[in-house]
């Protein structure tokens, strides 16, 4: 439904995009992952005709979104990062005039309000003006308008954000629906965990490059082992013949495809009474984050908004 | 180009405006207020040219009107930067209306609203001071519409080459006073100096105070207002040709700061 090939972006000297290669198939949903900065914004943009792209190749079902915008428009779904709302009418109006300039026919639009506002538990806010609402009330609202038309290429840039649980529970309902119906979905995100509730795939944009792609227990496997902690009293022992890493002080950290045969081996070589607690940490999306950049997921994020010129290394696990 | 689509963002933008019709309200009942002032000091004016049994609402009801729709060319804009600031813009853009769709929603609404205004001026220059159109009421509405239509297209060559709000209100408001005054709407023409008479021909509102004098004083028909009318309909081109050229629509504008 989706083919992005070699797409290249740049706002002046910033390079945001370098060079995109990403496929979303009907039905699909895919979890656009990645760091502030990262490019995801730029991304979608581009898909739904905003931006410009310097080069490559978009298509949306089979047309070419950089040449034929307008009739790809027709097929997509776009809920922008920054909440856009019409404040001074009512969240009904809103509904019905993005709706009705989507392609819903006029007859159908009532009926189309209800569901939508039924999924996402805004009915009882219809009729209030949409400037009034609350932070989060507003935000189901901005994501409520990308699902008016049913669009076979749903975008949604970081649509959870600002959202409480129930809420963020009610937008990936809806999007399973959609994506049920044949949609395809792409899904910006910053929350990690909220993808394992999602029959997604994960695409992971790392400085203008998805730098992985695939399914979430496939990439953990593929990039990820589970580390195994171990709490000191004291200054941890040095151990022999194991790559550890120590942080916070009187932590070790080792790496560990097997982690019970790593502890059977590890524990009797310990100074008696040295051993505070031992915690397995099993790889997640987190991990696979980490081993990819060599950055964790929430630091990057930090450091991207700072300064998107961080090189690399830094935080993180040393190579084993 | 779709009707529908053009037809629903203008039922929008019609709803939008009427969430606050206080400006609405402003840009008529300030311009009579000014014409009450000042309607004997034009009253002197018309008199020394001529017109003997003027009361000065001949002069000061169509200066005024045009001197305040002129005034407003920056609401013509406002309409685009208020979409920037409330993050609406690009939701229309990733919509599958075309560029012109949303420029006919957004504009033809300011042009409706001006010549609201103006009609309500014209009136309502009878009843409150006593204005006598002696021409035709037909040619008289004719120029309205073409005013409008040449204020508004204004308004987006102005919104097209603004990027942020403050540039908007001071090249828009400001400019559009330029523009009225310039045009002889504020004193009349025959009373500014040589070099000032000679620029304002090439302002629209002096073709539109042109065309209102021979229908109010010289009981102008439409024949009258012909030349005047297609002038302004010529700037209206102009200006809306210069804009369609001048406009990004990716262009991100700033509405605070
Ligand atoms: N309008 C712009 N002008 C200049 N640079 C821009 C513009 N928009 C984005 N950028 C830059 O392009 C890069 C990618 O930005 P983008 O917004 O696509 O990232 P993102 O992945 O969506 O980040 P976030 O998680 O913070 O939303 C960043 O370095 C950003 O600074
Ligand atoms: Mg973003």
């Amino acid at each position: 439904m989706l083919h992005i090939e070699g797409l290249r972006k740049s706002y002046g000297e910033q390079q945001a995009l370098l060079g995109v290669d990403l496929d979303v198939s009907e039905g699909e949903i895919v979890a656009l992952l990645g760091p502030n900065g990262a490019g995801k914004t730029t991304l979608v943009s581009i898909v739904a005709g905003l931006r410009k792209a310097d080069g490559g190749v978009v298509e949306v079902g089979g047309v070419d979104a950089l040449s034929r915008s307008r009739e790809v428009r027709r097929m997509l779904g776009l809920a922008p990062q920054d909440t856009g709302l019409y404040p001074v009418v009512s969240v009904r109006q809103n509904l019905r005039l993005f709706g009705e300039l989507s392609g819903v026919r006029r007859s159908a639009l009532r009926q189309r309000v209800d569901e939508v506002a039924q999924a996402l538990a805004i009915t009882d806010l219809l009729d209030r003006q949409a400037g009034k609402l609350s932070g989060g009330q507003k935000r189901r609202v901005h994501t409520a308008i990308a699902f008016m038309h049913r669009p076979r290429l749903l975008m949604l840039d970081e649509a959870t954000t600002g959202a409480d649980v129930e809420t963020r529970g009610h937008i990936l309902d809806l999007v399973q629906r959609l994506a049920e119906q044949g949609s395809a979905v792409l899904y910006s995100t910053h929350y990690l965990a909220e993808i394992s509730s999602l029959p997604a795939t994960v695409a992971i944009l790392d400085r203008g490059r998805v730098i992985a792609r695939g399914g979430v227990a496939e990439l953990v496997s593929a990039h990820a082992e589970p580390v195994v902690e171990l709490a000191f009293h004291g200054d941890p022992p040095v151990l022999a013949d194991l790559a550890a890493e120590r942080v916070d002080g009187d932590r070790l950290r080792v790496r560990a495809p097997d982690p019970a045969a790593l502890l059977v081996a590890v524990l009797p070589t310990l100074p008696p009474g040295s051993l505070a607690g031992v915690e397995i940490v099993r790889p997640d999306l987190e991990s696979v984050y980490l081993a990819l950049t060599g950055r964790r997921y929430q630091e990057a994020d930090a450091a991207g908004a700072r300064e998107p010129a961080d090189e690399g290394g830094g935080a993180g696990v040393s190579a084993s | 180009m779709s009707p529908r689509a053009s037809w629903a963002i203008m039922r929008h933008e019609f709803r939008v405006m009427l969430s606050d019709p206080s400006t609405v309200i402003f840009v008529v009942l300030i311009p009579l207020l000014m014409v009450a002032i000042m309607k004997e000091l034009f009253a002197t004016a018309l008199r020394a040219q001529g017109y003997e049994s003027a009361n000065g609402s001949e002069f000061g009801i169509p200066a005024m009107a045009v001197a305040f729709a002129a005034f407003g060319v920056g609401y013509a804009g406002f309409t685009f930067f208020r979409d920037h600031g409330w993050g609406t813009w690009d939701r229309l853009r990733a919509t599958p209306v075309s560029s012109v769709d949303i420029m006919v929603g957004k504009v033809v609404p300011n042009v409706m609203i001006t010549v609201v205004q103006l009609l309500l001026l014209f009136g309502l220059g009878g009843p409150l001071f006593g204005l006598v159109v002696t021409g035709s009421w037909l040619a008289l509405i004719v120029l309205i519409l073409v005013l409008a239509v040449s204020l508004s297209a204004f308004g987006m060559l102005v919104t097209s080459v603004a990027r942020t709000m403050n540039q908007l209100n001071a090249v828009g408001s400001v400019g559009g006073m330029g523009l009225a005054l310039l045009g002889g709407a504020w004193v009349p023409v025959e009373t500014m100096p040589g070099w000032a008479q000679a620029i304002a021909p090439a302002m629209p509102t002096y073709w539109a105070m042109e065309g209102f004098r021979k229908v109010i004083l010289e009981s102008g028909g439409l024949d009258a207002v012909l030349v005047p009318s297609l002038v302004m309909l010529g700037f209206g081109v102009l200006f809306t040709v210069l804009s369609a050229w001048r406009f990004r629509f990716e262009e991100t504008k700033v509405y605070y700061g």
